[in-house]
């Protein structure tokens, strides 16, 4: 009975602190508070229509494509600047796992194998492929950004419904 | 006056039930009932909201253990009901006993699992990610959904859990005993596990792990107290009471009567319980070393039967000393 006492009063202190604190959930590497008014760094992979690499630019100056306009409205929502980072699906979900990168977009959808590596956003689009199969898409922040991955899913859940 | 008035009377093997038991397990079963019912909702509200909460992983495991013992229970409630057969002369009182060690084992073996699963996790470091959901247009995080589910699914297993210990001590029933004391501590489990999201929520991603090697070490210690008291009931350990805290009383009360009878010297009994019924073996020592007569003897045997509805199989053996081979120890049951 004393194990239950001392439980409930964690219970209610950690709620407290929920409280007053503020930020919850709160980042345990402080992406949000880093990225807000400074620099997201973004790994995009080419995939169709959602990220395409411009003919001709080797560097990774500009991205074009369905989400990586998406995110460049949650950069200025953030006041931060993108610097974008071009390369396969493993090389950018290495980074992000290593915390080399911030966000990852590739047009994955929520069967990607990188969830082992990183977090998956809320699906927020649905698109079908050739053979009539459903793909929700979802991008990768990093392991427990909760913070970062909550201020994402609520602008893409509200960027879907505009 | 047993089974005189009702059309249908309730055993266990051969032995007719009391009323006031033929009620405990009316209840006991419907109860088991509602601990199912009860189950099936809370694992399915829970698994809607697992997410990555590794404690969260480790309450629904524990949700999805629970259905063993009712399911055990109520299996073995049915089986025990058969008479003794040309093959199984002692009858089937034994079901509870295995149904008992399965849950244990199921119980050791997953807690087990989990604790080292929990300490990868923690080891490597991974961090917990929970994010939103849509709720109404709104995106929430769905920490305080997980929170919730746990906070709904804390109190009712503890009101089952003390409705089905009295009906435990009534039947003398160790499984339905262990899962009502399972079902007792259920709410710490739920309390570990919101405390470790809600943990997760201010960033301390290892609150998760910990609260998940917490409830794993509560899922593993039950299956080893579970497993031990089931294999040593098995093992013909001697008659305890229903919480395995005391040597069953009613060895004391046997010897005691048989010691007063007349025509003893001496008497002892071994007794072992077979899940809900005694089986009891006991050597009397005839005074002036002259034998019984048959009818004696019997009388003795009825009037033990007839001092609880537990002493199933009785056989009075007599002898010319107690055989120290066979009742090893000091005393009998009870006594200190």
């Amino acid at each position: 009975m004393r194990r239950c006492k001392v439980l409930f009063l964690l219970l209610a202190a950690l709620l407290a602190l929920a409280g007053c604190g503020t930020s919850y959930p709160a980042d345990p590497e402080g992406t949000l508070d880093r990225v807000r008014g400074g620099t997201l760094r973004v790994g995009a992979s080419p995939n169709g229509d959602w990220v395409r690499l411009p003919d001709g630019s080797g560097g990774a100056a500009r991205v074009e494509g369905k989400e990586a306009e998406l995110v460049q409205r949650f950069a200025e929502r953030l006041g931060a600047d993108i610097e974008w980072v071009t390369g396969t699906e493993q090389v950018l979900a290495d980074e992000l796992k290593h915390g080399g990168l911030d966000l990852v977009i590739g047009g994955l959808d929520d069967k990607t194998p990188w969830s082992t590596h990183a977090g998956l956003t809320r699906p927020y689009t649905e698109s079908r492929d050739s053979r009539g199969s459903l793909h929700k898409h979802v991008m990768l922040v990093p392991l427990g950004e909760n913070a970062f991955l909550l201020e994402l899913d609520r602008f893409l859940l509200e960027s879907g419904q505009a | 006056m047993i089974g005189t008035n009702s059309t249908q009377t309730v055993r266990f093997g051969h032995t007719e039930l009391p009323p006031e038991q033929q009620e405990a397990l009316r209840k006991a079963r419907k109860y088991e009932w509602i601990t199912i019912a009860f189950l099936a909702a809370s694992t399915a509200l829970v698994y809607a909201v697992l997410g990555n909460s590794q404690a969260m992983k480790a309450a629904w495991v524990e949700d999805i253990l629970s259905f063993l013992p009712p399911l055990s229970f109520l299996l073995a409630a049915r089986v025990i009901r058969k008479r003794p057969s040309e093959d199984h002369p002692y009858g089937y009182h034994r079901a509870v006993g295995i149904a008992h060690v399965v849950a244990g084992v199921a119980l050791t073996v997953m807690g087990a699992y989990l604790i080292v699963d929990s300490a990868i996790g923690l080891l490597s470091a991974e961090h917990p990610t929970i994010g939103g959901f849509n709720f109404f247009g709104q995106t929430i995080w769905l920490g305080w959904l997980m929170i919730t589910a746990m906070v709904l699914t804390a109190g009712p297993p503890i009101w089952l859990g003390r409705v089905k210990m009295k009906l435990a001590e009534k039947l003398h029933d160790k499984v339905l005993y262990a899962d009502a004391d399972m079902n007792k501590a259920d709410w710490m489990t739920a309390a570990a596990a919101a405390v470790g999201v809600a943990g997760i929520g201010l960033g301390w991603w290892w609150a998760d792990y910990a609260a998940a090697i917490l409830i794993s070490g509560s899922i593993l210690h039950d299956g080893v107290r579970n497993t031990r008291g089931a294999v040593s009931a098995l093992m013909d350990k001697r008659a305890m009471t229903y919480d395995d805290d005391a040597p069953h009383p009613l060895a004391r009360q046997l010897d005691t009567y048989l010691r007063g009878l007349p025509w003893t010297q001496q008497a002892r009994s071994r007794i072992r319980d077979e899940g809900h019924v005694f089986h009891v073996e006991s050597f009397v020592v005839p005074a002036a070393g002259s034998m019984p007569s048959l009818e004696q003897l019997e009388q003795a045997r009825e009037a033990c039967i007839a001092m609880d509805w537990k002493v199933q199989d009785m056989v009075i053996v007599p002898v010319a000393e107690l055989p120290s081979e066979f009742l090893p120890g000091p005393t009998t049951g009870g006594e200190r």
